[in-house]
């Protein structure tokens, strides 16, 4: 009897009995929490702190702040002209980048996607500046590009062509950090390729070929389709990239000449590091979030509407 | 029974902190140098200190140049600030405004022994405000003309130092020998800007040198000078130089000094450390003279006292023990003093292991009588704003008045 009551009581303490359903969810959370965690106190927190800073006008030397509402934002879309000189070479930036990074990445997977002699050495080669030190690869070609003593322009000068003076004139100045960066981050964008052309069965080119298909028709009909997917995803983060990029400005032309490489992201550097305008820099920085954020969907959705 | 052996270890380490940090005092001091030789003689200087304090103790924090402004800022910000900190010249106005910077005046002044009188009046600019004193110079580090005298030698030219002696060392003369040298030596230039970075980040140190030399001057009181006909007609002069002349370097090209590929140098005496492994004979003169005569200009660093640190009164005691006659003379030997006493003394001319004493007497004379790089509270905002506009001016076929115009412009609402 004794045994009875005892037995009653511990069940009277033990945890109400779960559902099979809540356990599961209970373990879900339990499992994604380190994650969560770290993304709430590493990610969300300083993304809200970031907003937060960006309604005050805060000057971080002198430590003085008040609440200015949108006026960070107001300045920087209605009153000051850098901003949209900025905006302008962001764009610039990311129209000749992500282009011209997705065709040659295309292009090299293609062609170094069927084994032949000396496939892993080519691969190697182009992927190789990817690992590469971002700071060393920027001073090496701000050697090569110098004005008539730089290699590039004796290159040139060997065949006629007399070359401009490449980081010093504003328009050749963003070419030239384009095509370097697009040398350098291409071999990322090959490797991504390259696995997905590996994951396409070879039947349906066989498929074709028997149909009579060129090799462009194979291209067009069969693995430019199926490649949709991993084209999307390189779109977006080749995208996002190129208006994050920092260092490379940074080392390269430090946004000169004439502001002609001036960038959203080396912009913000400067207004929070150099000026120590924090909140504006803050502003500045959900703008930026938010034109990202805008072209991943606009991308998103153009896949969507494509695929249907 | 554990509950009281918890309360007691709780206690006594509660009290050992409390009474440590009554007798314990760390001075932590941000510097931007990580060269041994310096360091090694800032710790002299720390133990030196502590010897008679017990319980101090200091501890210098390297931060390297290009971050050092930045970092020691958000450590101020982040209330993690040092006690004491080198402070460049370009920051120092900011520091000031901003009141991050004890005022160490009184102090300074009612000590006697450390003689703040000693000091050079116009090495001072940046860190007296009225009776106020927000920092002490201890590197004040005069531009000067580097020559390559082998090049010069070769050429069958007076070099800048001979001509010097004989008062014959004007910017005239400069263009003619840079011409002279280039013209004759294929891939040698005849004069570069400051270590291939005066059209970029060191832009100023190429413009101010000149524009004084005219007369004029990149701002004074909140105005802008740069559109002043004295800077047009120095900024001409030197565009010449490098487009007409071809003696200088242009954007984009590389002309080392230091590397044998120029034959003259406008750097900072600073800079002289790397003549000891040049490969060739060199020499060190005054900056040239100008249509309104000699004008000196000085690039500088101070020490300053943070208000936000906790022991300013030990700190204050520290400056005072570093930048003494004494310490000051040992340092003269890497940072060029601001100490009349020792610029007059024979330890700083005579005792450069690297620099003959003829040179080193236009070194000391150009301390003395030179003019701080001019800097103001918003001086980054100033410099940004100018930038693009000074590879305007830069252009081949840049209008200088128009292309200096346009840098006034875009700086007076700063200056404002």
């Amino acid at each position: 009897m004794k045994a009875t009551h005892e037995s009653i009581a511990a069940r009277r303490l033990r945890a109400p009995r779960l559902t099979l359903r809540m356990q599961e969810t209970m373990e879900g959370w339990l499992f994604v929490s380190p994650i969560l965690i770290g993304f709430m106190i590493f990610f969300l927190g300083p993304l809200v702190g970031v907003f937060i800073y960006s309604l005050s006008e805060w000057n971080l030397l002198t430590q003085r702040a008040s609440f200015v509402g949108m006026d960070n934002y107001a300045h920087a879309l209605g009153e000051n002209p850098d901003f949209w000189h900025v905006m302008r070479n962001s764009f610039l930036f990311a129209a000749g980048l992500v282009p011209l990074n997705m065709a040659m990445a295309l292009t090299l997977a293609l062609a170094l996607s069927r084994p032949f002699v000396g496939m892993v050495l080519f691969r190697t080669i182009f992927f190789a500046p990817v690992i590469t030190s971002g700071v060393a690869w920027a001073i090496v070609w701000r050697f090569l590009l110098q004005g008539d003593s730089g290699t590039v322009n004796q290159m040139l000068a060997v065949i006629g062509i007399a070359g401009p003076n490449w980081l010093r004139e504003p328009d050749w100045a963003m070419f030239a950090v384009i095509v370097t960066r697009v040398i350098k981050m291409v071999g990322l964008n090959m490797i991504l390729y390259l696995a997905a052309l590996q994951a396409i069965p070879r039947d349906y080119e066989e498929a074709a070929r028997l149909e009579g298909a060129s090799s462009w028709q194979v291209f067009r009909m069969i693995y430019w389709p199926m490649l949709a997917p991993t084209t999307l995803i390189i779109m977006i983060i080749t995208t996002i990239g190129s208006f994050k990029v920092f260092d490379h400005i940074y080392m390269m032309t430090r946004g000169g000449p004439e502001n002609g490489t001036l960038v959203l992201a080396f912009y913000i550097y400067q207004q929070a590091f150099r000026f120590f305008e924090i909140g504006y820099a803050s502003a500045l920085s959900i703008i930026l979030l938010v034109i990202v954020l805008m072209l991943t969907l606009v991308q998103v959705l153009l896949r969507q509407r494509g695929s249907t | 029974m554990t509950a009281r052996r918890i309360l007691f270890a709780a206690t006594s380490v509660t009290a050992l902190a409390m009474g440590g940090s009554a007798v314990a005092q760390d001075l932590r001091v941000t510097v931007w140098t990580g060269n041994a030789a310096h360091l090694e003689m800032l710790n002299g200087f720390a133990e030196s200190f502590t010897a008679t304090r017990p319980g101090v103790s200091v501890t210098f924090e390297t931060i390297p140049a290009a971050d050092y402004t930045q970092r020691l800022t958000f450590q101020l910000a982040g209330g993690n600030p040092p006690d004491l900190g080198w402070i460049m010249e370009d920051a120092a106005p900011a520091f000031v405004d901003a009141g991050v910077l004890v005022n160490v005046g009184p102090v300074l002044r009612a000590d006697a022994a450390f003689d703040f009188a000693d000091f050079s009046e116009p090495a001072l600019g940046l860190w007296v405000d009225g009776d106020a004193v927000f920092g002490v110079p201890f590197s004040t580090s005069p531009f000067m003309t580097f020559f390559n005298r082998d090049l010069f030698v070769a050429a069958g030219l007076d070099d800048p130092l001979t001509l010097a002696e004989r008062g014959e060392w004007t910017v005239e003369k400069k263009r003619e020998v840079a011409r002279l040298i280039s013209d004759a030596n294929p891939g040698i230039w005849g004069l570069e800007f400051k270590d291939g970075q005066g059209y970029d980040s060191r832009f100023m140190h190429t413009m101010v040198p000149a524009i004084r030399a005219w007369g004029g001057d990149a701002w004074t009181d909140n105005t802008c000078g740069f559109s002043s006909p004295e800077a047009v007609a120095a900024m001409t002069f030197l565009h010449e130089m490098v487009y007409q002349d071809r003696s200088v370097p242009p954007p984009g090209e590389v002309g080392d000094f230091f590397s044998g590929r120029a034959a003259m140098t406008v750097n900072q005496i600073s800079r002289a450390s790397v003549l000891a492994n040049a490969g060739f004979e060199w020499g060190i003169a005054p900056l040239p003279t100008g249509p309104a005569g000699e004008a000196m200009v000085i690039g500088q660093a101070g020490i300053g006292v943070f208000t936000g640190g906790r022991n300013r009164d030990l700190a204050t005691e520290f400056l005072m023990h570093w930048t003494n006659q004494e310490n000051v003379e040992t340092m003269a030997r890497f940072f060029p003093p601001a100490r009349q006493s020792v610029l007059d003394g024979d330890v700083f001319v005579e005792g450069n292991p690297l620099i003959p004493a003829e040179q080193m007497r236009h070194v000391a004379d150009a301390i003395a009588g030179g003019r701080v790089l001019p800097s103001h509270p918003r001086n980054p905002q100033i410099l940004a704003a100018m930038a693009p506009r000074v590879d305007v001016m830069w252009r081949a076929d840049a209008n200088m008045q128009q292309a200096l115009n346009a840098i006034c412009d875009a700086i007076a609402p700063q200056l404002r």
